[in-house]
C-alpha cells in the first residue's frame, strides 16, 4: 500500500507539472497579455514599459522556470490585478465554491442513489419511465439556460428564492465566528438552492441513471437469485447484497465528480453572481492574470489528484478482491 | 400524525415563513442605493484603475483637482483655480481651504504632490490609468509644493488647456500620511480617500460598500450608503432590477429593454455614448497584397463607401435604439457644426465607385475585401460587423467578414496594427475636449493610429494646436475635421448607445461618458 501511495504521489507531481506547463503556454499563446494592462490609447513606449513592469518581456522558459522555482518555495506569485498573493486570493474564495460544490454534490449523489435504486427496483413501471425521462432532460439542458430560467420563474416570477448573491457559512466558521455561521445557515440555504440545482442537475441525472443500470446488473446476478430463493426480504437483498456491489462504479464516478462539479461552477457562479473560485479563475483568464491562473491550476489539480487517490484507496475497502499493488 | 411527519411539516412551515423575509431583506431601504455593474474592481488602489467600472466607484471615494461635469465642462473640485506658466509647461493649482481626508488628515498641497509622485514612482510599477495614460499624455515630469494650498504639476510640453485639465482631472488625490505608512498590498484593500463617500467593506466579486462622509461640503450625497454589487450576467442584473433589489444597472441588453420598461418597477435610459464606432481603412503596407487594399487607398472609394452603410437601420434593428450617425471622430457638441453626416444612398455609393474606376465586373463584383471585427467587446458587435459586410457586398464590394475573439486575437492584432484591410473598432471619447477625441491620430506613428493614416495636412495642423487660445484652437480643430471628412481614414458609423436600467423609486440621470455618478441621486 505504501509503495502504491508513493508511486501515485510521484505521478501526481508529474501531472501537476504538465498541467501548469500547459496552462502557462495556453495563456501565452492567446496573445500578449500586456495589452490588457494598458489604456486603449497607450503608446508603443507605454506598452513596452508595462511589459517590462509585468515581467512579460522575459523569454517564456525563463518566466516558467521562475514560476517553478517559486512554487518549490511555496510561493505561487502575486496577482497582477489585485496586487495580492495569488494563493491567498484563491483560498479566500474557496469556501464559497466549496459550499456550492458540496451542495451540488449532495444533490447529485445523496439524491441520485435512492432515485437510482428506486428506479431499478421498479423497472419497467411508469414511475421508472418518468424518472428516466427527467434524467434524460437533466443531462440535456444547458446549465446556463437552466440558471436563467430558474431566476425568471422561481426568483422573479414566484419570488420564492433570492435571485442572486451569496451568504457565507464556511468562511465565518473558519474565522471562528460560529454564531454568525449558524445564523447564516437558513438564508445561505435559500441562496444555494437555485445555483446548486444548476450545478448539480447534470450529475444528478447521470448518477441516477448509473446507479439504476449498475443495480439492474447486480440484481440479475446468480447470488441475488439465490438470496431470493432463500426467502430473504427484498429490502434486505437490495441494500445488503446488491447495493454494496452496485456502488463500485458509482464511487469511481464520485472521484471525478468533484472535479467535474468544480469545473461546472463557473457558469452558475456567473449567472447567480456567486463570488467563488470559478469566477475568479474565469476573470483571471480573461485578464491574463497569469500568476492567479497558475495558482488556481496548481491548487485544483492537487485537489483533484488527491481525491482520485482517495477513491482508489476506497476501492480496496469496498471490494477486498481489488489489490492496489 | 407521526412524530417524523410533524417535524417535516414544521420544517416546511418555517421555510415558507422565512422565505419571504429573506426576499424582503434584499430590497434596499430608503437610505441605501444599490448599483450593479458587470465587473468588480481588481484592487482598491487608485493608481491601478483601468476600467470604467472601477473609476465609477473611485469617483465617489476620491476627490480630484477638477471634475468633468455631465455636460462636459471642467469644474473646480478640490482645487478652486489654476494658473499656467508662460511656456505652458507648469500648472499651479490652488486648493480649497479646510479639506480633510477620510481619516481626518488635513488635505494640503503636499498631498497633491504626493499623489502624483506616488503614481509616477517606477518602484511602485503602477499600470493604471494615471501612470499608464494620463502622465504620458500630458508629458508629466514632476510635481512640487509651492505653498500650503498650492501645488504645481510640471510637464515637458505646452498643451491644449481643456485637454490637459481634463486629463489631470482623472488623477485621484490620496492622503499622504496614511498611504506612506502602509504597504502597497495593504493599500490595495483599504482605501482612504478624499471624496464624498468613504470605504466600508469589500467582498471580492460580490460588492463594495461605501458610506456618506458627514459634513462633506464639496459635493452633495443623496444616499447614506451605496452598494456597488457585481452581477456579471446581464439577465440576472435585469431580474434584480425588476425585482426591486437593485436601483441602477449598467449595460442592459437591447433585447431586454422592453421587459424592463414594461415591468412597472424600472425604466431604461438610453443615452448616446461617447465611444466612436467606425470601420478603419488600413493604409499599412503590410496589407499591400491583400485583396481590396489598393482600392481603399483611393480617397474617392473611401468616400463612396461612406454612403453604402445604412447606419440608422443598424442602430434601430441591432442596437435597439435610434442613433445619430457621426459626422466626424469628435463627439458633439465639440464637433465641426459645418459637417453633415454622410447619408445612406446605395445608388450614390455605386455611382461614386464607378467614377473612382471600380465598376461592377461581369459577376457584379467591383473588388473583394476582408472586414475584420471582434466578438464580445462592443454592443452586438459581431452582428453589426455582419450587417456592414452585407451592405458593402450589396454595392458590389464583395466583403468577407472575419469575426475574432476580442482579448485573445483581435486586441493584440489591433495593437500591432495588424487588422484589415477593413476593421471594425470603437474608441472611447469625451464630452470635454475635441482634441481628446482626435488624439487617436496625434501622430503618424501614434499607437492608436491603427489605420496608419499619413495625411500630412492633418498632422501638421495637429502640431500647431499646442498652446493656442480656445478660439484659435477651435478654428484649427474645425479645419482638421474637414480634412478628416474629405480624406476619411474611418468609415464613420455611430456613437455607441449605452443603456442604463433605473428603478422607479429613484431620480437619477445617466451620463453620456459611461460614468455612473450618483451624488445627486435621490428618492422620488
Amino acid at each position: 500500500m505504501g509503495t502504491y501511495i508513493a508511486r501515485r504521489l510521484l505521478q501526481s507531481i508529474l501531472v501537476m507539472l504538465g498541467v501548469t506547463l500547459l496552462s502557462f503556454l495556453t495563456l501565452h499563446l492567446a496573445g500578449d497579455p500586456t495589452y490588457l494592462y494598458v489604456s486603449e490609447r497607450a503608446s508603443e513606449q507605454e506598452i513596452i514599459d508595462t511589459r517590462q513592469k509585468l515581467g512579460f518581456d522575459r523569454p517564456l522558459p525563463v518566466q516558467y522556470f521562475d514560476f517553478l522555482g517559486r512554487l518549490l518555495q511555496g510561493d505561487l506569485g502575486t496577482s497582477l490585478r489585485a496586487r495580492k498573493p495569488a494563493l491567498e486570493l484563491v483560498m479566500e474564495r474557496l469556501p464559497a465554491t466549496l459550499e456550492l460544490t458540496l451542495f451540488a454534490m449532495f444533490l447529485s449523489t445523496i439524491l441520485a442513489i435512492p432515485i437510482g435504486i428506486y428506479s431499478a427496483t421498479k423497472r419497467g413501471t411508469p414511475l421508472d419511465g418518468g424518472i428516466m425521462l427527467f434524467a434524460m432532460l437533466g443531462q440535456s439542458i444547458p446549465g446556463f439556460w437552466l440558471g436563467i430560467m430558474l431566476i425568471l420563474s422561481v426568483g422573479l416570477g414566484l419570488r420564492w428564492l433570492p435571485i442572486s448573491g451569496h451568504i457565507p457559512v464556511i468562511q465565518p466558521a473558519l474565522e471562528g465566528d460560529i454564531s454568525t455561521a449558524i445564523s447564516n445557515v437558513p438564508n445561505a440555504l435559500l441562496h444555494l438552492i437555485m445555483p446548486g440545482i444548476t450545478v448539480g442537475v447534470f450529475s444528478l441525472s447521470r448518477n441516477a441513471r448509473l446507479v439504476r443500470s449498475s443495480m439492474l446488473e447486480v440484481l440479475s446476478q446468480d447470488y441475488i437469485v439465490t438470496a431470493r430463493s432463500k426467502g430473504l426480504a427484498e429490502r434486505r437483498i437490495t441494500f445488503n447484497h446488491a447495493f454494496r456491489n452496485a456502488l463500485i462504479p458509482v464511487v469511481t464516478i464520485l472521484g471525478l465528480e468533484f472535479g467535474f462539479l468544480l469545473s461546472g461552477v463557473v457558469v452558475a457562479e456567473t449567472v447567480f453572481s456567486w463570488p467563488g473560485v470559478g469566477r475568479l479563475v474565469f476573470n483571471a483568464i480573461n485578464q491574463r492574470d497569469i500568476p492567479l491562473v497558475q495558482a488556481s491550476v496548481v491548487l485544483f489539480s492537487l485537489l483533484f489528484v488527491m481525491l482520485n487517490l482517495i477513491v482508489d484507496l476506497l476501492y480496496a475497502q469496498l471490494d477486498p478482491r481489488i489489490r492496489l499493488n | 400524525m407521526s412524530r417524523k411527519s410533524r417535524f417535516s411539516l414544521l420544517f416546511i412551515v418555517l421555510l415558507l415563513v422565512t422565505m419571504p423575509m429573506v426576499i424582503q431583506a434584499q430590497t434596499p431601504d430608503e437610505t441605501t442605493l444599490v448599483i450593479a455593474q458587470s465587473v468588480d474592481v481588481g484592487a482598491l488602489e487608485p493608481a491601478l484603475i483601468n476600467s470604467r467600472a472601477e473609476s465609477n466607484i473611485f469617483n465617489h471615494l476620491y476627490g480630484t483637482l477638477f471634475e468633468i461635469s455631465e455636460s462636459g465642462t471642467l469644474d473646480p473640485y478640490l482645487a478652486t483655480s489654476y494658473t499656467i506658466s508662460e511656456d505652458g509647461t507648469e500648472w499651479t493649482f490652488t486648493l480649497n481651504e479646510g479639506l480633510t481626508c477620510h481619516d481626518g488628515e488635513a488635505l494640503t498641497a503636499d498631498y497633491v504632490v504626493y499623489s502624483f509622485q506616488r503614481a509616477a514612482d517606477p518602484a511602485n510599477a503602477f499600470t493604471g490609468n494615471t501612470a499608464g495614460f494620463v502622465f504620458p499624455s500630458v508629458g508629466y515630469v514632476d510635481a512640487r509644493v509651492d505653498g500650503d494650498l498650492e501645488a504645481t504639476i510640471i510637464t515637458d510640453r505646452a498643451q491644449s488647456e481643456p485637454l490637459r485639465l481634463g486629463l489631470l482631472s482623472e488623477v485621484y488625490i490620496h492622503c499622504q500620511d496614511y498611504y506612506s505608512s502602509i504597504t502597497l498590498e495593504e493599500a490595495a484593500e483599504n482605501p482612504v480617500g478624499s471624496g464624498p463617500y468613504r470605504f466600508v467593506e469589500w467582498v471580492r466579486d460580490d460588492y463594495v460598500l461605501i458610506e456618506k462622509v458627514p459634513d462633506y461640503t464639496l459635493r452633495t450625497a443623496g444616499f447614506d450608503q451605496i452598494y456597488w454589487r457585481v452581477i456579471p450576467e446581464a439577465s440576472t442584473r435585469v431580474a434584480e432590477l425588476i425585482a426591486g433589489n437593485v436601483d441602477i444597472i449598467a449595460n442592459v441588453p437591447p433585447d431586454q429593454v422592453a421587459a424592463v420598461d414594461n415591468s412597472g418597477s424600472a425604466t431604461v435610459q438610453a443615452v448616446s455614448g461617447t465611444r466612436r464606432m467606425y470601420v478603419g481603412f488600413q493604409f499599412g503596407e503590410a496589407f499591400a497584397d491583400a485583396p481590396g487594399y489598393e482600392a481603399i487607398q483611393n480617397t474617392d472609394v473611401r468616400v463612396a463607401l461612406q454612403h453604402a452603410i445604412d447606419v440608422p437601420t443598424i442602430c434601430a434593428t441591432l442596437l435597439g435604439t435610434d442613433c445619430e450617425r457621426a459626422s466626424s471622430m469628435v463627439n458633439p457638441p465639440n464637433n465641426n457644426p459645418e459637417l453633415s453626416p454622410y447619408t445612406y444612398d446605395a445608388a450614390e455609393a455605386e455611382r461614386l465607385l464607378d467614377e473612382a474606376g471600380y465598376p461592377r465586373g461581369e459577376n457584379g463584383v467591383r473588388f473583394e475585401i476582408t472586414l475584420m471585427g471582434p466578438r464580445g467587446r462592443y454592443l452586438n458587435d459581431a452582428n453589426v460587423v455582419q450587417a456592414i459586410g452585407q451592405y458593402l457586398t450589396d454595392v458590389g464590394v464583395q466583403t468577407t467578414v472575419e469575426i475574432l475573439d476580442w482579448s485573445s486575437d483581435y486586441l493584440p492584432r489591433v495593437r500591432e496594427k495588424n487588422v484589415g484591410p477593413l476593421f471594425f473598432l470603437g474608441s472611447g471619447g469625451s464630452t470635454w475636449s475635441a482634441l481628446y477625441d482626435m488624439a487617436d491620430l496625434s501622430a503618424p506613428t501614434a499607437g492608436t493610429n491603427y489605420t496608419n493614416w499619413m495625411n500630412e495636412e492633418w498632422f501638421s495642423l495637429w502640431d500647431s494646436t499646442a498652446g493656442l487660445d480656445p478660439a484659435a484652437e477651435r478654428e484649427v480643430v474645425n479645419e482638421m475635421l474637414e480634412v478628416f471628412y474629405n480624406d476619411p481614414p474611418w468609415l464613420l458609423l455611430y456613437f455607441q448607445p449605452d443603456f442604463y436600467g433605473v428603478s422607479n423609486r429613484i431620480e437619477w440621470q445617466a451620463r453620456r461618458d459611461e460614468q455612473i455618478v450618483v451624488y445627486g441621486a435621490t428618492l422620488k
